[in-house]
């Protein structure tokens, strides 16, 4: 009852001002504790007038509201006694204290009113007396409406006046009736007279109206009519009249205005208009799926050179690097005439990793069965490098040679896919390998190792690096570090997606699954494509070469590009001679990879490259008998590297040793190439990566680099490999299939031109991206630039994996490419093994997918940013790319045996790839490849599969994945060395598909660098094939995949146990530090110097990656 | 002061009724309910029937009894619309100046028909005051006591006459309005004028 009189209380400002905070606070539900809390916490911080604001009724938001709506109305107050006061209620305390203006007791008598003394101004009264505050006729939305200071005119505010009252008119559709638009209407429509004539109009109304009108065609009432003579005055200035006009009609001016006025052109079409361009279009025919004007522009980036959103394509296309550039577009077009050719599944990955990661995963879907064969297509290649791989690194590797050398690989193919820097150290450790000159494998080794690794690399990876690092830091790196992780890329992706997006991770995944998934989809394709993609990597090596302008050499990748469908068409008919061929080139190859190292990394490079081409003449032809000699040569380096990969590989790899005595040199370089391979049969993206590094590369020096591209290539292959490895990985016992199956793809590529000529196809995708890139390379650079943090760190990683790898086994094999691309390499193998990782998690083939697309787009990055170096790369990447391809030939030979699994051609690569990946899950399957290939073997640890490889891989994988797990680069490098030591040698597939699997985790990418193509399969697979996987995986991939699926990286460490463990603790460990997967790995020791590097770029990377995933 | 939370005793937009300590029954739909102060807000139909308005009640829980919850609500409330409070703090300056102005006139000695007429006219013109017992209106029409028709004056003119149809209309509403209370009193200071 205590009433309370007050003068224009205190408490009114307050009680407004809460009003008005509740009122601004408005959405929240009835009041409760949480909001009090709020309240409270808001009044603290606003301090003690909010405080008060926000204490009692003014924590009910609700309460609040409807009390502040009411304020201002009149209202009857009954208080405890009875007594009923009417006023204006004015305001209310947090006790829910009423204030009422202008109040009175209401006297008895019904109608009087109250007289000025019975009024109080204002009266307080305590929410305790009070028992019903009545508010009659009030208008709940008067408050509500905007006032007319504010927005009075916006729609709401109009609609809002209306008072709730008003509803929507229903909008009819007008109808002319039919007389209507029999008569007049359709008279405007086709009547072209311009209205009446005059004369009609004057008949009309004399006939009518009786009106006759004075109209004078003369207009003798407004002027004067010219009086024409013959004097020379009237002559003269009727001749300068005409002269005048001529001159005035002649003028730009005056015809521009009449085309303004004589435009058939109707202003919609002139101003309005929406018009699709290709860009558009190919878009949509890729799939028929929405994508969303980022993503367009993003594809239009790649041609157009769309920064960020490119980049973002390229982290996602980071799988294959070269495809995620002009991925979009490239693979679009490659994809259209994929289909053709029924690399299909290429292109959509391809076009999805570069579109973005959703499209992909619907690629990949779509594509599920395609990405499938494209895996397998993939995994054939890989298997063949892993054989040699095994080769070489059973002996070299051990575990950290190998690891080292997966990761390298991982690491090189993860940077074409994932980012330019991976294409670019993988063309560095080429470079560097050939700069170290030696022995092809020991050399590659040793001399990427060392020399490549310090140097080269270093400076390249480092200045791209430093943008790279930079880009990644943007969204960039978020994506593709999601699309590793997704894509189980994790090791390739992650390194260099992961890097750039470290939430995009799942992108990057999905982008690898999507790739993957088109591969799959393409498996055939994706064989042919990736032979496409190594044609398309050499002719972009050539292209570059030729002509140095990317453009150029991209326009006519892409005019090859048809040639390369045409390649892969004829390749896949004619698989098993392409395989030969590819084998032959291959083995050329290693010869020139040999060269190379010996040579100094720009020499051997060159040598490699230019020997490459002219080995791969025959391969290339296929290929780049459309585009050029060059091209051939890129694809010949690339065929080369592959099998110079084979050779070193086999000795590096040693795990693959089974596989080949031949991959005794290339085990280094098979390795590169398997993970090249891998990247660019996987995903135009590693041809693509290998491309941008081809650019970049012709830049800097079209023919050094060119090998060192090819290296690169091989590397960005490696990187899709790594991805494909991982998957495999993953499906440890699908692994070895996969590997072999990986090592088909590449090898079916190789082994038949098919394959290669879909490689070349995503090349000549990637060339087209690449040529975009040079035309926007603020665009590029930004894809570019992401996929150049990567290779920072991948750099470190490619130093620590290369002179790991190179060290190892297998390494040296990688390292050579490695060399040339050391950093980048060595990212390019981070990036490949996390987006092998990636994709295995996904799905093999889209972890290829993916991996290339990423790599792609680093390849992208690569080339803008570092034209020149990156054209090294690129071109390394491309030589690495036909290297791997070569590889992959040169597995599909071994593969064959698995592809007798699935089937013998290249196209029957990527159906193995394709059944092996599906078989994935039926680990038997893989299990043959395995044993068929020696990469299987490798992985065969994890899957059991392969019994031979599978101790030595276990053993590698084990060192390997120590040292990725310590930085996810070099988790990813030293996974992928290992892997590519055990897995690569034996499954690079594997490896890539652990890195895929792992995608984001680094582990992942030791498998994914060798397999980067079967990584990318194995990403695509992860996508699809995830639970097969799983089934296979049970081993590591499985694991890997599964844990990257399930929870990005972590997962995978707890699933794999194994390699996939291992990798999956690179991955884990590589967010956590990079440190402890350098310990794991032998590598450690490099890995950590390099590691710290990849750790810093890579971490916020992987970092990124894991938060994202 | 776990407010209405889980164990909120009416959702918002569930219809409650009550019995309050002054054998009042009330009966809405719950607008918001404040559990720490024991505060709820009922909305109802207008008392004056008017289907654009409601009339708001808000209950101290403490004194009423027989809360019934008529029928319960689970979907979630509307979103609470932003207010203009500006807009709602001069609705409440007006509405205290209009009524200070007529509790003026009212201690004045102005009678009931005269406040009554003042009201009417109010509420189509507001440019008028008291001054005294005259109603001025626009400051050209002055209107004395008693208030009718023929009392308006000023300058002839729309004003004057627009007044003046007013007023006439006021008092035959008025006439028409004897059940209500106000109504009734007016006839009887109306009867009694007129008969006198």
């Amino acid at each position: 009852m205590s009433m309370k009189p007050q003068a224009g209380g205190n408490r009114k400002p307050g009680g407004s001002n809460s009003g008005a905070a509740a009122a601004s606070g408005t959405g929240g539900a009835g009041g409760g504790v949480g909001r009090q809390n709020m309240g409270r916490g808001r009044n603290n911080a606003k301090g003690p007038s909010t405080a008060v604001a926000f204490n009692g009724v003014y924590a009910n938001m609700r309460m609040v509201h409807v009390l502040t709506s009411v304020v201002g109305t009149k209202c009857e107050l009954k208080v405890k006694n009875g007594l009923i006061y009417e006023g204006v209620f004015k305001t209310y305390g947090p006790e829910c204290d009423i204030v009422l203006d202008a109040a009175h007791r209401k006297s008895v008598e019904p109608n009087a009113g109250p007289r000025r003394e019975d009024i109080v101004e204002s009266i307080i009264f305590k929410s305790s007396d009070v028992v019903v505050v009545h508010f009659k006729d009030v208008d709940l939305n008067y408050a509500k409406k905007v006032s007319s200071d504010t927005d009075n005119f916006t729609d709401s505010a109009v609609s809002a006046r209306v008072n709730g009252e008003h509803k929507e008119k229903d909008l009819e559709p007008w109808d002319g009736g039919e007389q209507h638009i029999s008569g007049s209407m359709e008279s405007l429509d086709t009547d072209l007279s311009n209205g009446w004539d005059p004369d009609e109009m004057f008949k009309y109304n004399e006939e009518t109206y009786g009106v006759k009108s004075t109209y004078d065609s003369s207009l003798s009432s407004y002027t004067v009519p010219l009086e024409r003579d013959n004097s020379e005055e009237f002559l003269k200035r009727e001749a300068r009249a005409s002269q005048l006009a001529e001159e005035i009609e002649a003028s730009a001016t005056y015809k521009a205005r009449v085309a303004l006025e004589n435009d058939d052109r109707s202003e919609e079409e002139k101003y309005t208009a929406v018009v699709r361009g290709e860009r558009e279009l190919h878009s949509l025919n890729r799939e028929n799926k929405y994508i969303p004007p980022s993503q367009r522009n993003r594809e239009a980036g790649m041609s157009w050179g769309a920064g960020r959103q490119v980049s973002p394509r390229m982290v996602q296309c980071s799988p294959g690097p070269p495809t995620p550039r002009s991925g979009p577009h490239d693979y679009n077009t490659i994809d259209q005439r994929v289909v053709n050719g029924g690399a299909q599944p290429w292109p959509s990955r391809c076009p999805s990793p570069s579109s973005r990661p959703p499209s992909r995963y619907q690629s990949g879907p779509t594509n599920s069965l395609p990405p499938r064969a494209a895996t397998p297509t993939r995994p054939p290649s890989r298997p063949p490098s892993r054989p040699s791989r095994p080769l070489s690194h059973p002996s070299a590797h051990g575990t950290s040679g190998p690891l080292s050398n997966m990761p390298k690989r991982l690491s090189s193919e993860g940077p074409p896919r994932m980012s330019p820097k991976s294409q670019r150290t993988p063309r560095p450790h080429r470079v560097a390998s050939c700069r170290g000159g030696g022995p092809p494998p020991s050399d590659y080794m040793s001399q990427g190792a060392s020399v490549e690794v310090s140097a080269p690399p270093p400076t390249r990876n480092s200045p791209s690096g430093g943008t790279w690092s930079s880009v990644v830091s943007g969204a960039h790196r978020p994506r593709s570090p999601r699309q590793n992780s997704i894509g189980g890329e994790a090791p390739s992706s992650s390194c260099l997606s992961s890097p750039q997006a470290g939430t995009v991770p799942v992108d990057s995944v999905t982008a690898s699954t999507t790739a993957t998934s088109p591969t799959a989809a393409n498996p055939a394709t994706n064989l042919e494509a990736s032979p496409i993609e190594e044609a398309k990597e050499s002719r972009v090596l050539e292209t570059r070469q030729n002509s140095p302008n990317a453009n150029k050499e991209n326009v006519k990748p892409i005019e090859a590009s048809p040639g390369i469908a045409r390649s892969i068409g004829k390749g896949s008919p004619s698989m098993a001679s392409d395989h030969r061929k590819q084998i032959d080139n291959l083995k050329k190859f290693s010869a020139a990879f040999r060269l190379q190292p010996s040579s100094s990394s720009d020499p051997g490079f060159e040598a490699m490259g230019t020997k490459p081409p002219r080995d791969l003449g025959e391969k290339p032809k296929d290929q780049a008998a459309e585009k050029g000699s060059v091209d051939s040569t890129g694809l010949k380096a690339s065929t080369e590297s592959s099998i110079s990969e084979e050779t070193s590989s086999p000795v590096s790899v040693t795990s693959a040793g089974s596989k080949a005595g031949t991959p005794s040199l290339s085990p280094s370089s098979a390795v590169p190439e398997q993970k090249r391979g891998p990247d660019v049969t996987s995903q135009g993206v590693q041809t693509t990566s290998p491309l941008a590094n081809a650019v970049t590369k012709d830049k800097d020096e079209k023919e050094d680099k060119n090998d060192p591209v090819a290296e690169s290539v091989r590397k960005s292959t490696l990187n899709p490999n790594a991805k494909e490895f991982n998957p495999r990985v993953f499906c440890s016992p699908p692994k070895p299939a996969t590997t072999p199956t990986l090592t088909r793809p590449q090898g079916q590529p190789s082994p038949s031109i098919v394959v290669q000529q879909p490689p070349t196809v995503y090349g000549q995708t990637m060339f087209q991206m690449y040529p975009l890139t040079p035309v926007s390379p603020g665009v590029q650079k930004s894809i570019i630039w992401k996929p150049p943090a990567m290779y920072h760190v991948q750099v470190p990683h490619m130093t620590m994996s290369q002179t790991k790898s190179y060290r190892s086994g297998k390494v040296q094999n990688m390292p050579q490419q490695r060399p040339d691309q050391h950093h980048p390499p060595g990212t390019s193998t981070m990036m490949h093994s996390a987006t092998a990782a990636g994709p295995p998690i996904v799905a093999p083939s889209p972890a290829y997918s993916t991996q290339y697309f990423t790599c792609s787009p680093q390849q992208f990055a690569s080339q803008p940013l570092v034209q020149q170096m990156p054209h090294y790369q690129s071109q390394a990447q491309h030589v690495f790319s036909p290297v791997i391809q070569g590889s992959a030939r040169m597995i599909t030979p071994p593969t064959h045996a698995q592809p007798s699994l699935v089937s013998s051609s290249t196209t029957q690569y990527g159906e193995q790839t394709h059944t092996m990946y599906v078989s994935q899950t039926p680990i038997p399957q893989q299990f043959p490849h395995p044993s068929s290939t020696l990469h299987p073997h490798p992985q065969h640890p994890q899957p059991s599969a392969t019994p031979t490889g599978q101790p030595q891989q276990g053993t590698q994988h084990g060192g390997s994945h120590p040292a990725p797990s310590p930085v996810q680069h070099q988790q990813h490098q030293a996974a992928a060395a290992a892997a590519a030591q055990a897995i690569h040698l034996g499954n690079p597939q594997q490896q890539q598909m652990y890195s895929a699997l792992a995608a984001t985790p680094p582990s992942m990418t030791p498998g994914p660098n060798p397999q980067s193509p079967q990584a990318s399969f194995p990403s695509a697979q992860q996508a699809v094939y995830i639970h097969p996987q799983h089934g296979y995986n049970p081993n590591h991939m499985a694991h890997v995949q599964q844990a990257h699926m399930q929870s990005g990286m972590v997962p995978p460490h707890h699933g794999n146990p194994s390699h996939p463990p291992t990798m999956m603790l690179m991955a884990t460990q590589a967010p956590a530090g990079p440190q402890p997967a350098l310990p794991q790995g032998t590598l450690n020791p490099i890995p950590v110097s390099s590691g710290t590097h990849f750790y810093s770029t890579l971490t916020p990377v992987q970092a990124h990656h894991q938060q994202q995933l | 002061m776990a407010a209405p939370g889980p164990g909120e005793y009416f959702s918002v937009g569930s219809h409650v009724s009550c019995l309050t300590c002054l054998g009042q029954r009330l009966q809405g739909e719950v607008v918001a309910f404040d559990y720490p102060s024991k505060m709820l807000t009922l909305k109802c139909p207008s008392s004056s029937g008017k289907p654009n308005l409601s009339d708001v009640i808000l209950i101290n829980l403490a004194y009423v009894s027989e809360v019934d919850i008529i029928n319960d609500r689970t979907e979630t409330p509307p979103p609470l619309a932003s207010l203009n409070i500006s807009k709602l703090a001069n609705r409440a300056r007006t509405e205290k100046e209009d009524k200070l102005s007529q509790a003026y006139a009212i201690s004045a000695g102005v009678s009931i028909e005269g406040q009554q007429l003042f009201q009417t006219i109010h509420k189509t013109i507001k440019d008028c005051k008291w001054q005294e017992k005259n109603i001025i209106v626009m400051d050209d029409v002055v209107i004395s006591p008693p208030y009718q028709v023929e009392n308006c004056k000023g300058k002839e003119g729309s004003a004057l006459s627009h007044i003046r149809k007013i007023v006439e209309k006021h008092f035959r509403d008025v006439e028409s309005q004897k059940t209500m209370q106000r109504s009734q009193a007016q006839q009887t200071q109306k009867d009694s004028s007129l008969s006198s």
